[in-house]
């Protein structure tokens, strides 16, 4: 079967119930996305499917036959252009252990593309699906509300 | 070879590698052998390196504390390089290998926990960093022909004020090492600190957010394959029967077989692994006496508390006298579950076992315990055992127990090859080592006046060296024989609290040491074990012991009927830095004046591991759910290093202890956990999390520990704001308002 990862075309022949996570993890070597409870419980897997957020670790890869599928390693133009969410992940110090960043940066890159404007409630409301152990919570929000408004002022300039 | 002794009796050691490096070592007298320090063919000398700096100008230094988010990466970083006079983000960090070298001196033991990576390597790093500083320009002074004091740092050279002229660190190197070394070395005073107290960005963002910070799960060796654990759903079951036969042919399945723990099952990838283990049939016995709810557990503390009035820990005046003349007793029982630690990277590691060496790629804790428990499992020799550890993607204790470690070198020794061990969430949270419940009986002695008199604490609970000794043990001695690893164990447990063994305070630390000026004190620790697997867990027995002594406390301000505030500060007089961070947190919680009749405030105020924390908190009651609106902390932690990273600290220390206050509880059902994944094991969300301030103390204390202090007022402070809110006294954690 076929699909799209961060804009390249890729073809993999696979168990059809093998949730996704796996197949960028270990058959694509994007190691980014990451494993947390196999349930869709807490986030740590999250990529983007057409743009919208989605759980990889209870995704099979048969449902996502030709469509287009977006990691963390997409996120960043290139080596020197990082996405401005992750300028302000690291201007806001919010990493911690780091193993569940991967992941709210997905779901907030998502809720971004679809709200540009999220107030604190939408933030919440996008972000209370990924958990982080090490408590940065109060530093993505921050950081998600201090990337809307520049983004926002960029786009009035 | 020259050498620097230090004020810690440690020497280090300037030498110049094969490769033209100079090398910055340190050397502990007594520890060394032969395989700690290798002569290389050529007679260099090859250390273990704290800070090399090489022909290229790279400045490498090796971190011998782990980074699980705490922040070590940077804050030992910044250490060396206050007195390098060069910039934090110049080093290239890399995480050591096991080595008696490494060990963390107030354990004997290579190991990150107890908060104490700040406070341990304050000095040793500073001068490590100076002395490369006074070799460096001492050698440019030779070579460049001036004298010393025209000379001065930038950006890796060193540079001739007045001409401007420049020479690398690199370029340097070799002659550097050949320099004499003084005796003592003269290190910055706090007012010349460049990055100390002042470095706000962390060393490893970068990585964090590109997804490229390598954990344990990432490691990929070509050729590597997975492998699955079915354990024992009970506490000590034995396995009756199983299907392995039938498992072995499904698709994918290479091999499935025993190991101690259980069942594993070796396949070509991991969901493969996987969807056997749904296959697999297993029939294991129950063990006689295992507890099967938890009330098994607290009838069996009961049932100690009533038998063994325990060892005491701390007797002060006279107790029988305080109780025999008290105008009145009050007498209040806490208790706190059992807790797992839930770090979001689940167990994993990568082994492969080969006839002379096994390399091993995990995160762990504890290298030196890891390299234990391969070699227990293996026929390989510590020396010849490689621990390449990684980022850690949550620890809080649990990493350091490496029970993941044996499975997997077992697994590989059997299976051969590379394996790729990974445990799913329900097997992290179901064998777990768990944080100990405990039981609390306080019983206090009111004068006429209804203030306390006399302190009388029982604690009920397990002693976690028990538990961890038996691979701890060996790697303290990590020259000796394998055969004599089990009577290493034994050794450790008769020789807790002599120099040979810390002494195992897991059970009442934060108990013994209460600051309150009450006349008579007597705290006592009855050891109760229900063979449920524990282990430490972020602050340890301060976890518990905060709460039943903060909530206590509470309880005595009102039948004195004074603000629990200010009964506090009465109290605190002896001890003005609790009493500081105290008044300080009340301040700008702005105590007594929630400005909303809906929302009440508790307080409480811990010390531990060095660090004073106090914590305000306002909430709410809302459809019979509790709302933790603010939470307000001030922290003394002494001379800070990296500010924002203590603020960090304390905003996750309070989001951990929320947790573990709000929902924190493993159970068991016919003797298996309950618990399984976070609908059941639930952590607390963006959604739940209160706002937060925090305010660190000015001081020039030595620097302690922040990762674990901001975690043990919380629930205490929650409780007391319950009862402000409810009337009713919450002593049972995690709070249940139904």
């Amino acid at each position: 079967m076929k699909f799209k990862i961060n804009g390249t075309e890729k073809e993999i022949n696979l168990d059809a119930d093998t949730p996704l996570l796996w197949v960028i993890r270990d058959e694509l070597g994007l190691k980014g996305t990451k494993f947390g409870c196999g349930a869709g419980l807490c986030g740590a897997c999250t990529v983007q499917l057409n743009g919208t957020a989605i759980r990889s670790c209870i995704t099979p890869v048969s449902s996502i036959e030709g469509q287009e599928i977006l990691t963390i390693e997409s996120l960043a133009k290139d080596e020197q252009t990082l996405h401005p969410l992750q300028e302000n992940w690291i201007k806001f110090n919010v990493p911690q252990c780091g193993y569940c960043q991967s992941g709210q940066l997905m779901a907030a890159s998502a809720l971004l593309k679809q709200n540009p404007e999220p107030s604190d409630a939408d933030i919440d409301n996008a972000m209370s699906g990924n958990i982080c152990r090490c408590g940065t919570y109060p530093r993505i929000k921050s950081a998600i509300k201090q990337t809307a408004n520049d983004l926002m002022a960029a786009a009035e300039k | 070879m020259t050498l620097l002794q230090t004020s810690r009796r440690n020497f280090i050691k300037a030498t110049l590698t094969g490769a033209g490096s100079l090398s910055l070592a340190i050397s502990l007298p007594g520890c060394q052998s032969l395989h700690t320090h290798k002569l290389q063919d050529d007679g260099a000398w090859e250390a273990n390196a704290w800070l090399e700096i090489t022909p290229a100008n790279q400045l490498i230094f090796t971190l011998d504390r782990v980074e699980m988010g705490q922040g070590t990466y940077t804050g030992l970083t910044t250490l060396i390089a206050e007195e390098l006079d060069t910039r934090p983000e110049d080093f290239e960090v890399r995480f050591a290998p096991a080595d008696t070298a490494y060990r963390n001196k107030d354990y004997g033991l290579q190991l990150t926990g107890g908060s104490n990576s700040l406070s341990s390597s304050w000095q040793a790093l500073r001068e490590t960093g100076a002395l490369a500083k006074l070799l460096l320009i001492r050698a440019a002074s030779e070579v460049m022909q001036v004298p010393e004091q025209h000379l001065k740092i930038e950006t890796k050279h060193v540079v001739h004020i007045a001409s401007n002229k420049k020479l690398s660190f690199g370029s340097l190197a070799a002659v550097a090492a050949k320099q004499a070394i003084p005796s003592t070395i003269p290190l910055k005073s706090k007012a010349d600190f460049k990055y100390i107290g002042k470095q706000s960005q962390r060393l490893d963002n970068r990585v964090k957010v590109t997804g490229t910070a390598q954990y344990g799960i990432d490691i990929d060796i070509p050729g590597m394959r997975y492998a699955v654990v079915s354990r024992a759903p009970f506490f000590g079951a034995e396995l009756n029967s199983d299907n392995r036969g039938e498992v072995e042919t499904l698709s994918g399945v290479e091999r499935v077989f025993q190991i101690q723990s259980g069942i594993a099952i070796v396949a070509q990838s991991y969901w493969q692994a996987r969807k056997a283990q749904e296959q697999l049939k297993l029939e294991w016995s129950f063990p006689e006496n295992a507890p099967q709810t938890i009330d098994d557990v607290f009838k069996l503390y009961r049932k100690a508390a009533a038998q063994d009035k325990g060892d005491t820990k701390r007797s002060e005046g006279d107790i029988a006298k305080a109780l025999d003349g008290a105008a009145k007793i009050v007498e209040s029982e806490f208790t706190t579950p059992f807790l797992a630690h839930a770090t979001m990277e689940p167990m994993n590691c990568t082994a492969h076992v080969q006839a002379d060496k096994v390399d091993i790629w995990t995160s762990t804790q504890a290298p030196d315990v890891a390299a234990v428990a391969v070699a227990k499992v293996t026929d390989i020799d510590l020396s010849d055992i490689h621990i390449h550890n990684q980022f850690i993607g949550g620890g809080f204790g649990r990493r350091l127990s490496q029970d993941f470690v044996s499975e997997a070198a077992e697994i590989s020794a059997k299976a051969g090859g590379v394996i790729k061990l990974i445990w799913s969430r329900e097997e992290d949270t179901q064998h777990d080592l768990y944080r100990p419940a405990s039981l609390h009986k306080l019983k206090v002695a009111l004068d006429e006046n209804n203030l306390p008199s006399g302190w009388d604490h029982q604690i009920v609970a397990p002693n976690i060296m028990d538990w961890y000794i038996w691979d701890a043990s060996p790697a303290m001695f990590p020259w000796s024989p394998k055969f004599m690893y089990s009577t290493l164990g034994k050794v450790g447990l008769m020789t807790a609290g002599t120099p040979i063994t810390p002494a195992d305070t897991s059970a009442y630390e934060g108990a013994d040491d209460i600051p309150y000026s009450i006349p008579s004190i007597d705290v006592r620790h009855t050891k109760a074990d229900a063979g449920i697997p524990v282990s430490y867990w972020r602050s340890v027995g301060h976890s518990h012991t905060a709460f039943a002594v903060e909530s206590m406390i509470s309880e005595l301000a009102e039948h004195a009927q004074m603000d629990e505030f200010q009964f506090r500060r009465q109290y605190l007089q002896a001890d003005p830095r609790a009493l500081a961070v105290l008044e300080k947190v009340a301040e700008i919680g702005r105590w007594g004046k929630t400005g909303n009749t809906d929302s009440f405030q508790g307080i409480a105020v811990h010390k531990s591991f060095g660090s004073y924390a106090a914590e305000l908190v306002e909430l709410q009651i809302e459809d019979g759910e509790i709302i933790l609106l603010k939470v307000f902390c001030a922290i003394d932690c002494g001379l800070v290093v990296n500010p924002d990273i203590v603020k960090m600290q304390m905003e996750s220390c309070i989001i951990f202890g929320a947790t573990a206050a709000l929902y924190g509880e493993i159970t068991l059902e016919n003797g298996k956990v309950k618990q399984g994944n976070f609908h059941d094991y639930p952590i607390m969300r963006m959604n739940q999390t209160p706002e937060i301030e925090v305010y660190i103390m000015d001081n020039d204390e030595p620097a302690t520990g922040v990762g674990e202090p901001g975690l043990p007022p919380l629930a205490p402070a929650i409780a007391s704001a319950l009862y402000q809110a409810s009337g009713k006294r919450f002593r049972h954690l995690p709070f249940r308002l139904a």
